[in-house]
């Protein structure tokens, strides 16, 4: 039988029998050494020339780093301060059971996401994702529908409700619930709108506590088994009993699991480091949250983003590590420090579109803008500028090596800008609220950034 | 027709999050026990330990206007964001004009009416049949057929897991909604294998929180929307962010929510006539913040959790007679013996609280013993006793002050043994855990005092 | 007035559970200056023993109680102010021990947990009460930061009963289970309960566990 789950009930034992330490012990005292000890020995280094690396012996050594680290810390359970430890022989038994393929969405709507390869020609899936940005009551179904309605969406996330019936939707408290439960109806109602009933929707993103969450699925009006609901890794390499209820939930209720998982560059690693933890968090995905695929968003922990030359570099290798030893679906997600409706934003979107689906990511997951912390500062219009470039990469089979020089072409437009970047516009400026068309300017933004990215190589479609 | 609750939901949870601030001690001592304090005396309430069982309609008005009074002035505090939850007249008006006071649960062949009874009402009483213990993982089953099977039984609320696999159930843990999840299957499994796929399964007591008893709910192997559910409150007259979010759910997924809730004879509410007005309180506090249906009441003395003492009988009657005159509530009165299993004065203990509740006009939850902590040890023959003897009641028309004259014969059988009485013996000590029968020797006892009290004028069926 | 006239007017204060007279009592007493130590025994203590045994036989019930500790404390707090750093030191060895209380996690259920950290208080422990609900790891280092000699939990539900076993689990962990004394009690709990955790101590009712409470305390600064 497929892989996850893998041995639930000798997953939840580990939790209150693993070897007990202080968050703070297992911080300063075993993660962090451990990451040193695994960039040295593996002997792993950036090179600032080559952020879309064509070293497989590179790609390898992230790898096995990252088994080393993840065997060798495993994972903090922050409700009973114990770790979580694996064997290689279980990690090994769970990689080769792991399934070949997942399904999302039912009927006409359904897709089908598989592993991929290092330069491979079949294209990717791709998730449209406004992820977790606040939006108001008002235009939450707008939203989501102009999101819906993206042709190559195979699947979308929603964003979060901010407030519900004038209450805030505060965490653990009965208004969550309730903004649980209506972010799941609208956006039920979004799909049925847009004529794709039975398409997968990342649910519930406001619903953060195990309850709501758990409250939200709903085979009529909620969230359904063939959904998409997702289980964090608190940073790095830790989870709580909330969220391992979260998991057993969805896995009782035959619904897919997506690890979310987000290494932190600059906090307890630096890039090198972050790239290895981000393998060992893959891991922990398949291991402990049972994840049957990741979304994967890698960020640098001042500007939020994965759209710089390093966070690239940490993203190619990724994939690169990923699609050449093991079969982990994992999606790519995009941050990126520009609002809509900017030229900043399309070349951080098609950037982080091309170098993810040309390493080898299973799925673009794109986009989140404007550091995902601006009320309503997300539109389709960058998601849809991530998944075209990548799509598009692809079918030029272009090399690690052609998207290198595209990369350090583009890089340059907007580097100097990270700390400093423009916010662009709201959802309601970039959108007409009633036909769902985005305004005239940004289309030509679009346009004229699509036309530079054409000119270096990419052959889009249309 | 159902109508409230629930009661304007929405405007119920921004009073939750605007209400006044209020530290939990002040709500304890400087609010909610200066007022218990003047109004008992200004109705000039009296516990008196010949009149058990009241027959004074006055009473149980005088109680009802205090404990509305009380109610208005204190609230509910909501733990988690330390606020006052404080209502209008009118709204609580408004919302006891529209609740039903006759609901069904279970489905098909095994729905059941379960209503709101009078005082000395000729119509019997809802039993809910439950050990309300915690009890070995590889008994559950024969443990749950045992209760089911039971012909009085309108509902049944399964034993508590508190290991799965061996492994112990902690709260908030996911050992928790791994086992409440089993708890739910096994005992829809067992309702149909004694025959009655319908009936009301009260789900689940092992899961405790939110995310626990929010997961059960699956309408094809889980908790139904047929089904009734609880929504605790917290003594006294508390409530938190996590109960209320197992009311928001029960009212979007279907479900029957029943509030629960046991003041604390001792505790903040004080002595008899205290512990009174805060259980009526609760009972508004019921339909207002827990939203819910209909309610299991349990007052406990605060030491050695029974309610069969002379005080808490007469809490219990009081509080009864009270909300029979004056409400349309449902009401459950949930007993707690101090004796065990396959003891006469566990018996003894079970008939008091089955008649005394019965006649003061509450519908019967029978029944936690040994003080409520002991695993394994609750069985149904006491819950059927007290059951058939609230049945025998109305049967016979059994009046107060008749109830109160055996009552107080009843009592004088184990009151002196009150706070060291007998554990008795397990579940599986006194049934047959495959013929799922009572053993010769428990039958035998049953069958003795059954007709003992018969022989003192106590009805039964 | 006399000195032990208004020692005798603290004790009643005291027993009358009224904070305002206690604190305006103690004012004078320190303005008087009386014997502090003479003063804690003859009326905090002794009126302290007064509302302890109308608990005991409800005559008070919780609500009385813990006015009279809010009274006690307030006294308490006028006296300590007017000591000397010696006399302060003198007056803080006299404590029976220090006990850390709490409800364990997931259980919101704290009025036993109350009463004990209330009668603790008037039999003479020094008692940091961390509330309810509180995370296993969170008493340990709380317990390991006050050098306390007793870690008291409390647990109404059954699921939440291991909690206090995987307190127990962490200071064996840790290795310093030998540190403290462990007492368990709520309305689930037993000795049998207790003995399979390996707890040093289990009472049914809280004026029960505060007699073990010092009868452990005693046994261990025996050695």
């Amino acid at each position: 039988m497929p892989v996850p789950p893998w041995r639930i009930t000798s997953v939840l034992r580990r939790s209150e029998t693993g070897p007990l330490v202080t968050e703070r012990d297992f911080d300063r005292r075993v993660l962090v050494p451990e990451i040193k000890r695994v960039v040295k020995e593996y002997d792993i280094k950036y090179d600032p020339e080559t952020p879309v690396p064509s070293d497989d012996s590179l790609a390898k050594d992230i790898w096995n780093a990252g088994v080393d680290l993840f065997l060798s810390v495993g994972v903090f359970c922050t409700s009973t301060s114990r770790r979580m430890i694996f064997t290689d022989d279980e990690l090994k038994e769970a990689l080769w059971n792991y399934h070949d393929s997942i399904e999302l969405g039912i009927g006409q709507d359904r897709k089908t996401w598989s592993p991929r390869s290092i330069e491979d020609p079949r294209r990717p899936g791709c998730l449209f994702s406004p992820v977790g940005v606040r939006c108001s009551e008002k235009n939450f179904v707008k939203l989501v529908m102009a999101y819906m309605q993206e042709p190559l969406a195979d699947a979308v996330s929603t964003p979060i409700l901010e407030k519900v019936d004038g209450g805030y939707t505060k965490t653990h408290s009965p208004f969550e619930q309730q903004g649980g439960s209506v972010h799941a109806l609208n956006s039920r109602q979004a799909a049925i709108r847009v004529g794709r009933p039975g398409m997968a929707i990342c649910l519930t993103g406001t619903a953060l506590s195990a309850a709501s969450q758990i409250a939200s699925s709903n085979p009529i009006w909620g969230a359904r088994p063939s959904d998409i609901r997702l289980v964090s890794v608190i940073s790095e390499l830790k989870i709580d009993h909330d969220l391992m209820n979260k998991a057993l939930h969805f896995r009782q209720n035959g619904a897919n699991i997506g690890t979310l998982t987000s290494p932190l560059f600059g906090a307890y690693a630096g890039i090198e480091g972050t790239t290895v933890l981000g393998i060992a968090s893959h891991l922990q995905g398949l291991m402990v949250n049972q994840g049957n695929y990741t979304c994967y968003f890698p960020i640098h922990i001042r500007h939020l983003n994965n759209t710089s030359r390093e966070m690239l570099w940490l993203v190619s290798l990724s994939y690169q590590a990923l699609a050449s030893n093991s079969r982990l679906i994992s999606g790519s997600n995009g941050f990126a420090v520009a609002g809509p409706c900017t030229e900043m934003v399309m070349y951080e979107a098609g950037l982080h579109g091309m170098v993810s689906a040309v390493s080898g990511a299973a799925v673009l997951w794109e986009i989140a803008s404007a550091m995902n912390k601006h009320f309503e500062r997300t539109t389709p219009m960058e998601a849809r500028m991530g998944c075209e470039t990548g799509l598009s990469a692809v079918k030029s089979r272009l090399k690690r090596s052609d998207v290198n020089e595209i990369v350090k072409k583009i890089l340059p437009k907007y580097e100097e800008k990270l700390g400093n970047a423009p916010l662009g516009k709201t959802f309601e400026e970039c959108y007409d609220l009633e036909t769902l068309e985005p305004s005239k300017e940004y289309q030509e933004i679009y346009g004229r950034v699509k036309a530079e990215f054409r000119d270096l190589g990419i052959d889009y479609i249309y | 027709m159902k109508m409230v609750p629930p009661w304007r939901l929405n405007q119920l949870l921004e009073r939750v999050e605007t209400g006044p601030i209020c530290t939990e001690r002040d709500f304890d001592l400087r609010i909610l026990y200066p007022k218990l304090r003047s109004l008992i005396k200004e109705y000039d309430l009296k516990f008196d330990p010949e009149e058990i069982v009241p027959s004074d309609d006055s009473l149980a008005d005088d109680l009802w206007n205090a404990a509305w009074d009380l109610y208005l002035d204190v609230g509910t505090l909501c733990l988690s964001n330390h606020r006052r939850i404080l209502f209008e007249e009118s709204e609580i008006k408004e919302a006891m004009r529209f609740s039903s006071s006759e609901i069904t649960v279970g489905t098909g062949r095994d729905a059941r009416r379960m209503g709101k009874r009078e005082i000395e009402d000729t119509r019997t009483p809802h039993c809910i049949l439950s050990p309300d213990i915690t009890c070995d993982e590889e008994i559950f089953t024969p443990y749950t057929i045992a209760y089911l099977q039971e012909p009085l039984a309108d509902g049944v609320c399964a034993p508590i897991l508190d290991t799965i696999e061996g492994i112990p159930i902690k709260s908030g843990s996911p050992m928790e909604v791994k086992a409440s999840i089993a708890h739910a299957m096994m005992f829809r499994e067992a309702a149909r294998r004694v025959g009655k796929p319908g009936l009301n399964l009260q789900s689940v007591g092992t899961a405790e929180s939110d995310a626990a008893q929010i997961a059960v709910s699956n309408p094809e192997w889980g908790a139904r929307p047929s089904d009734t559910r609880f929504v605790p409150s917290i003594a006294e007259l508390k409530i938190d962010y996590s109960l209320l979010n197992k009311m928001v759910h029960f009212h979007q997924y279907g479900g029957i929510p029943g509030a629960l809730f046991g003041p604390l004879y001792g505790g903040y509410s004080g002595g008899a006539e205290g512990t009174a007005l805060v259980g009526i309180a609760f009972h508004i506090m019921a339909l207002m913040v827990n939203q819910t249906y209909w309610s299991l009441y349990f007052p406990i003395h605060f030491r050695y959790s029974y309610n069969t003492s002379r005080e808490l009988l007469w809490v219990l009657s009081v509080t009864y007679q009270a909300l029979s005159r004056n409400t349309p509530f449902i009401s459950l009165s949930g007993g707690f013996t101090d004796a065990g299993p396959c003891t006469p004065m566990v018996l003894y203990e079970a008939a008091a609280h089955g008649l005394a509740s019965t006649v003061s006009g509450a519908n019967l939850w029978e029944i936690a013993t040994a003080e409520n902590k002991h695993k394994n040890r609750a069985t149904p023959l006491e819950a059927r006793l007290a059951c058939e003897v609230g049945y025998g009641s109305v049967e016979e028309r059994l009046k107060r002050e008749d109830a109160n004259e055996l009552v107080k014969g009843i009592i004088a059988k184990y009151e002196g043994k009150l706070g060291n009485a007998p554990l008795g013996k397990m579940f599986q000590e006194c049934y047959d855990l495959k013929t799922i029968t009572p053993s010769k020797e428990y039958l035998d006892l049953y069958e003795g005092i059954k007709k003992e009290l018969g022989d003192m004028g106590v009805p039964s069926i | 007035m006399t000195e032990n006239a208004l020692i005798e007017r603290l004790k009643e204060s005291i027993i009358a559970y009224d904070e305002d007279e206690a604190r305006k009592v103690a004012e004078e007493i320190v303005t008087a200056d009386i014997d502090p130590l003479k003063v804690i025994e003859e009326g905090i203590s002794s009126g302290a023993n007064v509302v302890s045994d109308k608990f005991e036989s409800e005559e008070y019930y919780l609500p009385e109680l813990m006015l009279a500790g809010e009274a006690m404390q307030a006294a308490s707090e006028v006296l300590m102010g007017g000591l000397s750093n010696e006399k302060r030191d003198e007056m803080e060895a006299r404590t029976v021990g220090t006990a850390i209380t709490a409800t364990v996690f997931g259980d919101i259920h704290d009025i036993g947990k109350n009463i004990l950290s209330m009668l603790l208080t008037v039999n003479g422990f020094k008692v940091i009460d961390l509330g309810r609900g509180v995370d296993s790891m969170e008493i340990v280092q709380r317990a390991r930061e006050y050098k306390a000699d007793i870690i008291a939990l409390s647990a109404l539900m059954t699921t939440t009963m291991p909690s206090q076993k995987e307190v127990i689990d962490i200071l064996e962990a840790m290795e310093t289970r030998d540190e403290f004394i462990v007492m368990v009690g709520g309305g689930s709990t037993s000795l049998l309960w207790a003995d399979e955790i390996g707890a040093d101590g289990w009472a049914e009712i809280a004026p029960k566990a505060v007699e073990l409470a010092k009868e452990l305390v005693e046994k261990r600064r025996r050695g």
